[in-house]
């Protein structure tokens, strides 16, 4: 149901659709103050740890593309995988968390007349530069911890973004989909750990083999790895990685639309 | 059911039928509202007053029936629908932008008259129960709509709260808009134009009433 608004016509609207809406998804998404702790803490301590457990022993690591067999330090690779799981559960869970708490009020707006299309498309674009913002600082720390050439650096930020991309859109997905919080945080935090640490041949059986293939980490692993190890910028896993998020985020969206859309028609 | 509208009414809802799987909660119900009305529907809990007032904002569907609307819509719900990381101020902007009004001065207007101005720059979280209900409140009136539906308004008002909402609602009405309240608990019966009681599913225009309420039926 639309509430029209015959007695406001023809004055001009005071505040724009889409800036608000973008102005106000921002704000909504970068208040969760647990997020921020995590990244602010979480990220630099994970960092430490991993790399500390890893030590610096040699790993075998495939790129899939060249089928090449590359000897990597296993810190330096461990590194990549810690930032990359980092990523996934601070903003799998900021945007859960903010998208699942605002879906009444969402409903409201739209009730009230606002765009569905304009209230997706601001979200969708809040919950990029908040993902993205997340994505560059992690790879910033990393630069505490190791100093790799500017294009080996740039992939690793690639392979950041695009899984941050990926699961800010799940978080999304998971927002307007399941029922309680801790369904959602369970799902965010044990699929985040298995998607990226079965990647890092660490102790790990299933490294190198192709099921790896069908997890969202294995784009950006690939390319950030293949761009810091191997001088290789490998863009076909970096698509492969924005289609997981593009996946994520148009069923979320979809999702989203039916769950705010008014029931009846008026006369 | 019949289709022909009546003309008189700005909100008519004529054999209005919902159920929960075997739960059949509105078993033909019917209401017509007029310019200017204010109506009460009254009912226990449970008796689906809820459900009624969500199906004639057109938030569910109804099973069966007819929902006739001419006019805009406000709609209040009975548990404030807000975000509690945004201010009062930042509410108002974002149903303005909503309803594509040119200014806040009905916003403001609202804010002072229910007595919260104090609180406009405070994120919706740190309010208390009662002002949060005032915003709910607000942000359902700030496009001054033709029918307002009201559910359990004054939940958590103070006494003073209490006689601003009715000067407002007073106003409203003296403007030709259409009120729609529901409560379980009528104080004061001859602030009403008509109290409708929702039993078995159906309203139940209420004929003997205390005090001197007026029933214009």
């Amino acid at each position: 149901m639309s509430t029209s608004e015959p007695r406001h016509a023809g004055t001009a609207p005071a505040f724009g659709q889409f800036p608000t809406a973008l102005r106000f998804s921002l704000r909504n998404q970068t208040r969760n103050r647990m997020a921020a702790l995590l990244l602010l803490v979480f990220v630099p301590v994970w960092y430490l740890l991993m790399s500390a457990m890893a030590g610096d022993e040699s790993l075998r690591f495939k790129l899939y593309s060249t089928g090449e067999m590359l000897v990597v330090d296993g810190g330096r690779l461990t590194l990549i995988s810690a930032g990359l799981n980092a990523i996934t559960m601070i903003t799998g869970f900021a945007v859960f968390d903010a998208v699942r708490k605002t879906l009444a009020f969402d409903r409201r707006l739209v009730f009230a007349g606002y765009r569905q299309s304009v209230l997706v498309a601001a979200k969708t674009l809040s919950v990029g530069l908040v993902t993205t913002a997340v994505a560059g600082y992690a790879a910033l720390v990393l630069l505490v911890f190791w100093r790799p050439d500017l294009a080996g650096w740039a992939s690793v930020l690639a392979g950041f973004t695009v899984i941050a991309l990926t699961y800010g859109a799940l978080g999304l997905l998971l927002g307007v989909l399941v029922k309680n919080d801790l369904e959602g945080f369970f799902l965010i935090i044990m699929g985040g750990l298995m998607d990226t640490f079965l990647q890092n041949p660490i102790g790990n059986p299933l490294a190198n083999k192709p099921v790896l293939q069908w997890f969202p980490s294995f784009g950006p692993m690939q390319f950030g790895v293949g761009g810091a190890f191997a001088d290789t910028a490998l863009w076909g896993h970096l698509a492969l990685g924005l289609t997981w998020s593009a996946g994520f985020c148009a069923a979320g969206l979809l999702i989203f639309r039916l769950r705010t859309r008014n029931a009846a028609a008026r006369a | 059911m019949t289709s022909v509208p009546d003309p008189g009414a700005v909100l008519e809802a004529r054999d209005v039928h919902k159920s929960f799987r075997a739960h059949h909660v509105l078993r033909g119900a019917d209401l017509r509202v007029a310019p200017g009305q204010l109506v009460g529907v009254v009912g226990e809990n449970g008796s689906g007053k809820s459900t009624l007032l969500k199906t004639l904002a057109g938030t569910l569907p109804a099973d069966r029936g007819e929902v006739r609307l001419s006019g805009s819509l406000g709609y209040c719900p009975q548990v404030p629908v807000l975000n509690h990381n945004l201010t009062v101020g930042q509410h108002l902007r974002y149903f303005a932008a909503a309803h594509r009004l040119p200014g806040l001065d009905r916003g403001r207007e609202l804010i002072r008259r229910l007595g919260y101005e104090q609180y406009e720059e405070k994120p919706a979280g740190e309010l208390s129960g009662g002002t949060l209900q005032k915003l709910n409140l607000t942000l359902a009136l700030l496009h001054d709509p033709d029918v307002l539906l009201l559910d359990e308004p004054y939940q958590g008002f103070d006494w003073e709260t209490y006689l601003h909402f009715w000067d407002l609602v007073e106003d409203l009405r003296e403007r030709g808009r259409a009120v729609v309240i529901i409560t379980h608990l009528v104080f004061e019966q001859d602030r009403f134009d008509r109290l409708e009681d929702l039993v078995g599913g159906r309203l139940e225009p209420r004929t003997v009433s205390g005090r001197d309420t007026h029933v214009n039926v």
